[in-house]
């Protein structure tokens, strides 16, 4: 899996980095390996336990209704301890917390009953650490103090592994709003109107631009009307930014008009110093169309 | 409104790290200074400076913020933007300001303009150190 267009996920490069962040050492590595031998013995137990707990509340049992799902989860989970404290902790453990995550999130999971049933575990592990170092204060404290750190890793990757299934959403949508936004239509013979509403940056441009061209090459347009009703305000970026596909759609041997320009953004502009001069440009879509018509010789009445 | 949510945070300023942030910039701006009370044609003419001293950030030093101050007092409005950044700085104030000149095969038009659309505009900047840009516009009111 490659993680490397998250803002928010480990990447496994960085995860050794991680692991010194939280100072886990290969003493806790080596502590692990006694906590095995509890986590062995209680494993039943404490997964019993946690799902006897877990199931008194309503909002859990939304998610585990049925006996199957719940002995399969069981075993899971009996699996997930396990793994806790005998992992290598190297690449297939880091891929397999983030999985758990990314399967939360998507079974609607919320983080809250995530991190609500891992501290019940640790509560029920803490009187066990005690027990088998014989209440001995320094063993107790040193294992625990692994136990601790493992935790936090674990949540750590689950956590980011929700937030990047968030940000991938969001992601996704913010492309399908700029390829929405920019709807390009022939609506005369030899006439496209590219409608923009919102605000032109880099990445919209770009494809604004690849769009507008190919319409026109396809429909064999001669005029295109960018419509800016819908532009809030333009900087000098949007601006040349505008300037840039107009050269481009000239380039093809077609004319740009620009309609909706509104009074507000005539007086930006003029504050801006940006020089349109070369470029028709109308108050409305109908005054653009109506040039627009009279330049290919089509008669209204 | 994303303005009321960092202010009720008590915040008063906004991290610029990406292009999107920019965006952010501009609409904590535009909702401020529409609460404030500023017309269409200011709300308008500081947003788009807004936009350029952003831009400028995100552009030449990649990482900044822009902090905000309003100000309201019988009969006037206020506001007091700054962006700071710890950018590569400007070599040559007076130049920046001149329309065309430009470090980053732009227009060169935005440090100008923003003169133009502000009441005041005020630079320091250290040779590779970095820069800060204050900005004001006032306005009467009823």
């Amino acid at each position: 899996m490659n993680y490397s267009n998250s803002n928010y996920i480990t990447v496994f490069e960085q995860w050794e980095d991680q692991k010194k962040f939280f100072c886990f050492t290969e003493k806790d590595a080596e502590n692990l390996q006694k906590l095995h031998t509890i986590s062995a013995q209680s494993c039943d137990e404490v997964v019993e336990s946690l799902y006897d707990h877990l199931l008194q509340f309503e909002d859990v049992r939304i998610f585990l209704s049925n006996p199957e799902m719940i002995k399969r989860l069981k075993e899971s989970q009996k699996q997930y301890f396990l793994e806790m404290t005998a992992g290598d902790y190297g690449e297939a453990y880091y891929e397999k917390r983030i999985n758990i995550g990314i399967t939360h999130k998507r079974l609607g999971i919320p983080p809250r009953l995530y991190m609500g049933a891992y501290s019940y575990y640790v509560q029920l592990m803490l009187p066990k650490i005690y027990n088998h170092v014989d209440f001995d204060q320094k063993q107790a404290q040193e294992l625990f103090l692994t136990f601790f750190k493992i935790i936090n890793l674990d949540q750590e990757l689950a956590i980011s592994a929700y937030v990047h299934a968030v940000e991938s959403v969001v992601m996704q949508q913010a492309e399908e709003i700029i390829a929405m936004s920019t709807p390009i239509m022939q609506i005369w013979d030899g006439i496209v109107v590219a409608p923009v509403i919102g605000t032109l940056d880099g990445q919209r441009t770009q494809q604004f631009m690849e769009q507008l061209l190919n319409q026109i090459v396809e429909t064999k347009s001669t005029i295109a009307l960018i419509d800016i009703t819908g532009v809030p305000q333009i900087d000098t970026a949007t601006a040349q930014h505008l300037i840039d596909t107009i050269n481009a759609v000239r380039l093809l041997g077609s004319n740009v008009i620009i309609t909706g320009i509104r009074p507000i953004i005539a007086q930006t502009l003029v504050h801006l110093g940006i020089n349109l001069k070369e470029i028709i440009t109308k108050p409305s879509m109908g005054a653009g169309l109506k040039v627009a018509l009279d330049m290919l010789s089509i008669k209204t009445s | 409104m994303l303005v009321d949510k960092l202010t009720a945070q008590g915040a008063t300023g906004l991290s610029i790290t990406s292009e999107s942030d920019i965006v952010a910039c501009r609409k904590v701006i535009r909702d401020l200074t529409t609460q404030l009370g500023f017309g269409m044609t200011d709300v308008t003419r500081i947003v788009t400076s807004v936009s350029e001293l952003a831009r400028n950030v995100y552009v030449h030093a990649k990482v900044g913020e822009m902090r905000w101050n309003s100000m309201r007092s019988p009969g006037k409005i206020g506001i007091e933007i700054i962006f700071e950044d710890k950018g590569p700085g400007i070599a040559d104030i007076n130049q920046a300001l001149e329309p065309g000149f430009s470090t980053a095969k732009s227009m060169g038009m935005g440090l100008p303009g923003v003169k133009k659309l502000m009441d005041e505009l005020e630079i320091v900047s250290v040779d590779g150190k970095g820069t800060l840009v204050k900005v004001k516009k006032w306005a009467k009111v009823k």
